[in-house]
C-alpha cells in the first residue's frame, strides 16, 4: 500500500473514531497529497518531459557524432550556456527540492566537466591533483553559499579524498610520501595538504565534526606511518600514536546528538584495541617491512598527540560508556590504559608483549562487562548487545589463538564447531535475559 | 542579485579567463615544430580517451640537463633543430631536439618550460603539459605505437609548450 492510500485510510479511521471531523480528514489528505513530489505534473507536462528528453539525446548524439567538426569556441560557449542554465534552474527553483536536489548536484559537477572539456579541446595535462584542488576551490562559494548542505559535503568528501589520494601519491603537487628530501617534495607541499585538510574539515556542514575529525586522524597517522617528513617507524610510537589519536577522536567527535553513542570512532577505537590482543605472538626481531627510522617531527607529534589524549581524558567528558560517576572512571581508566600501555612496546622483549596483549584483553573484557551493566541498568538494548558482541569475538579469537593448533583433524572442527553453536546459543539466550529484565 | 549569482558569475568567469588564455596560447604568433614521441593508451576519470605520450625531450640528454635535473624544480629547455626529419603525409619535416638546460629563465626563442618529476626508480623526468593528446574512440591514431606518430607543437608566449597535431610518421 502506498504512503498516501495508507494515510487516507488512517485519516477515514481517525474520522470514524471522532477524533477528527470527516473534514478535516478530507483537507488534511488534500494538503498532504497536493504536496508530493511531481503533484503539480499533469499529462501534458510528462509528455513535455519526455520531448525534451528525446530532443536532448539527439542533440547529443548529433555533437558527439561531429565533435571534430565543432570549433573550440562553439564547445567552450556551449559549456558556458549550459553551466548557466543548470545553475540558473536551481536558484529559480530553490524552493522545489525534487528538482532543486538534482540540479544543485549537477551544478557541483558542473566545474569538473568544464575542466575536463578544457583538457580534450587544449589537450592539457599536467599534474594529476591541480584539476581536482581547481574543481574544489571553484565549488566552495557554493557550498558555504547554498541553503542545502549538500554541494558542503560534496566539495568536503572531494577535498579529504584529493588529499588521500595526492599525499599519499609521490608525484604531484600534494604528494608527501617518500624522498621527502628530494627538491621535488618541498615543505610548501605540506601547507597545501594541510589547507586541503582545513578546507575539508570548515565545509563539512553543520555541527557533527566526527567524521572529518575521524578522516584527519586516519589521514595523520597513514603520514606517520608512511615515508614521509613525519615518518615514524618505532613500534612503540606507532602504538602510541595510533591510541592517542583513536582515543581523541573518540572523545572530541560529535555526531548527530550530543550525547548519542560514538558510533564510528568507538568502533575504531575497539578494534585497535582487539589488534592489540594479537601483540601476544609477537617475537622481537619480527620482520619491519617499512624502512628508515623515526624523525624528530614524528616522533613529536606523537607525544604531542599522547599529552593531548591524557589532557582530554582528565578534562573532557567520555563517551565510551554512559554519563556516571562510576561509569566516567571506568571508561576513563580503560581509554587511558589503551594509549598507556604501548609503553611496554618501548625496548620491547616477548615478555613485555605477551603482557601488553594481555592488558589488551582484560580491556576488552572490562568495557564489554561495563557495556552490559551499563545496559542492565540504564535500560539500554543496545549496549548490551555491544558488550555481548565485544566479548563474544574476544573469547571467540582467544579459543582459536589456544585450540587452534589443535584443529588438525575433521573431528577436531566438528568439535569446534559444535562449541560455537552451543556458545552462540547460550549467549543469545543470555542477551535475551539480560534485555528482558530491562524491560521489566 | 542573489549570493549564488555571485557564485555563478566568479565560475563563469574562470572558465571564460582560463578559455581565453588557452585560445590566445594556442593562437599565438610563434613558430611550430615536431617532437618525437611515445605513446601509450590509459585513460583519465575528468577527460576520456586520449593517448599518453612520452617524448625523447622528456628526458634531455644535453649539456648540463642531467645535473640540473636532480637539482631543480622548475627547468627552461632549449629545443632546436639539429638536423633530425622524419617523413608524414606532408612530406619530411625537421624534428626539435633538446639542446640545452637553464634554471634561470634565458633570453631569446626557443626555450620550454619544463616542471621536473621525481621517480622512484631511474632518472627524474621533465613534463611540459603536453602530456595528453585527446582523441575521438575511432580515431585510428588512439593505437599508435610507439615511434610512430610525431607530436607538432608550439612555444606560447609563456614559454609553455602548446600541443596543437599528432602526425603519423610515414
Amino acid at each position: 500500500m502506498s504512503y498516501y492510500k495508507k494515510l487516507k485510510t488512517d485519516l477515514k479511521g481517525a474520522a470514524a473514531a471522532g477524533i477528527i471531523t470527516p473534514d478535516q480528514a478530507d483537507r488534511a489528505w488534500e494538503h498532504a497529497y497536493s504536496a508530493r513530489t511531481f503533484a503539480s505534473f499533469k499529462a501534458a507536462h510528462w509528455i513535455a518531459a519526455i520531448a525534451g528528453l528525446f530532443i536532448s539525446l539527439g542533440i547529443i548524439l548529433v555533437a558527439a557524432h561531429n565533435w571534430d567538426k565543432i570549433g573550440e569556441v562553439a564547445k567552450m560557449g556551449a559549456f558556458l550556456v549550459l553551466f548557466t542554465g543548470v545553475a540558473e534552474a536551481v536558484i529559480r527553483l530553490e524552493a522545489k527540492p525534487a528538482a532543486a536536489i538534482p540540479l544543485e548536484t549537477l551544478w557541483f559537477f558542473m566545474p569538473a566537466l568544464g575542466i575536463g572539456l578544457y583538457a580534450q579541446i587544449f589537450n592539457l595535462s599536467g599534474d594529476p591533483v591541480k584539476p581536482y584542488l581547481v574543481w574544489a576551490a571553484l565549488s566552495a562559494p557554493l557550498a558555504l553559499l547554498s541553503k542545502r548542505p549538500l554541494a558542503a559535503y560534496l566539495t568536503s568528501i572531494l577535498l579529504f579524498a584529493v588529499l588521500y589520494w595526492g599525499t599519499l601519491g609521490s608525484t604531484n603537487m600534494l604528494s608527501l610520501t617518500s624522498g621527502f628530501k628530494h627538491a621535488a617534495q618541498p615543505l610548501w607541499h605540506w601547507a597545501l595538504a594541510l589547507s586541503v585538510l582545513g578546507a575539508g574539515f570548515a565545509l563539512f556542514p553543520g555541527k557533527m565534526n566526527s567524521k572529518p575529525l575521524g578522516a584527519a586522524a586516519i589521514w595523520l597517522f597513514f603520514m606517520l606511518v608512511t615515508d614521509t617528513a613525519i615518518r615514524v617507524r618505532s613500534k612503540a610510537l606507532l602504538l602510541l600514536a595510533g591510541m592517542s589519536l583513536a582515543v581523541l577522536w573518540l572523545t572530541w567527535g560529535s555526531g548527530e546528538k550530543e550525547n548519542a553513542a560514538a558510533g564510528m570512532p568507538l568502533t575504531v577505537w575497539t578494534g585497535a584495541v582487539y589488534m592489540m590482543t594479537f601483540f601476544w605472538h609477537w617475537k622481537p626481531g619480527s620482520h619491519n617491512s617499512y624502512s628508515g627510522s623515526d624523525t624528530e617531527l614524528g616522533a613529536m607529534i606523537t607525544w604531542a598527540a599522547l599529552a593531548g589524549a591524557l589532557i582530554t581524558l582528565a578534562l573532557r567528558n567520555q563517551r565510551l560508556l554512559p554519563e556516571g560517576k562510576t561509569g566516567d572512571y571506568i571508561a576513563k581508566g580503560l581509554l587511558a590504559a589503551s594509549i598507556l600501555c604501548a609503553f611496554l612496546l618501548f625496548d620491547a622483549s616477548e615478555g613485555s608483549a605477551k603482557i601488553l596483549a594481555v592488558i589488551a584483553n582484560l580491556i576488552l573484557a572490562a568495557f564489554g562487562a561495563s557495556c552490559i551493566i551499563g545496559g542492565t541498568s540504564s535500560s539500554d538494548e543496545k549496549l548490551i548487545n555491544r558488550g555481548v558482541a565485544v566479548i563474544t569475538i574476544t573469547a571467540v579469537t582467544r579459543f582459536v589463538d589456544v585450540f587452534g593448533s589443535l584443529l588438525t583433524s575433521g573431528f577436531g572442527f566438528i568439535f569446534t564447531g559444535l562449541a560455537f553453536a552451543a556458545l552462540a546459543y547460550f549467549i543469545n539466550r543470555g542477551r535475551k535475559a539480560l534485555i528482558a529484565s530491562v524491560k521489566k | 542579485m542573489s549570493k549564488l549569482r555571485i557564485v555563478l558569475g566568479l565560475q563563469l568567469l574562470f572558465f571564460t579567463a582560463w578559455g581565453g588564455y588557452l585560445l590566445s596560447s594556442k593562437n599565438s604568433d610563434t613558430p611550430e615544430f615536431y617532437l618525437e614521441t611515445t605513446p601509450v593508451d590509459p585513460r583519465d576519470l575528468l577527460s576520456g580517451t586520449y593517448v599518453a605520450l612520452r617524448y625523447e625531450i622528456t628526458s634531455p640528454k644535453a649539456a648540463n640537463c642531467l645535473t640540473l635535473m636532480n637539482s631543480a624544480l622548475n627547468l627552461f629547455v632549449k629545443l632546436e633543430d639539429r638536423g633530425k626529419t622524419a617523413n608524414t603525409g606532408q612530406g619530411p619535416v625537421k624534428i626539435y631536439e633538446a639542446a640545452d638546460c637553464s634554471v634561470k629563465e634565458p633570453y631569446g626563442q626557443g626555450w620550454a618550460k619544463a616542471k621536473i618529476q621525481p621517480a622512484f626508480t631511474g632518472a627524474p623526468t621533465a613534463g611540459y603539459g603536453i602530456e595528453k593528446f585527446f582523441l575521438n574512440e575511432e580515431d585510428p591514431r588512439k593505437d599508435a605505437r610507439s615511434g610512430t606518430v610525431l607530436a607538432k607543437v608550439k612555444i606560447d608566449n609563456r614559454r609553455r609548450l602548446v600541443l596543437l597535431d599528432l602526425v603519423k610518421k610515414i
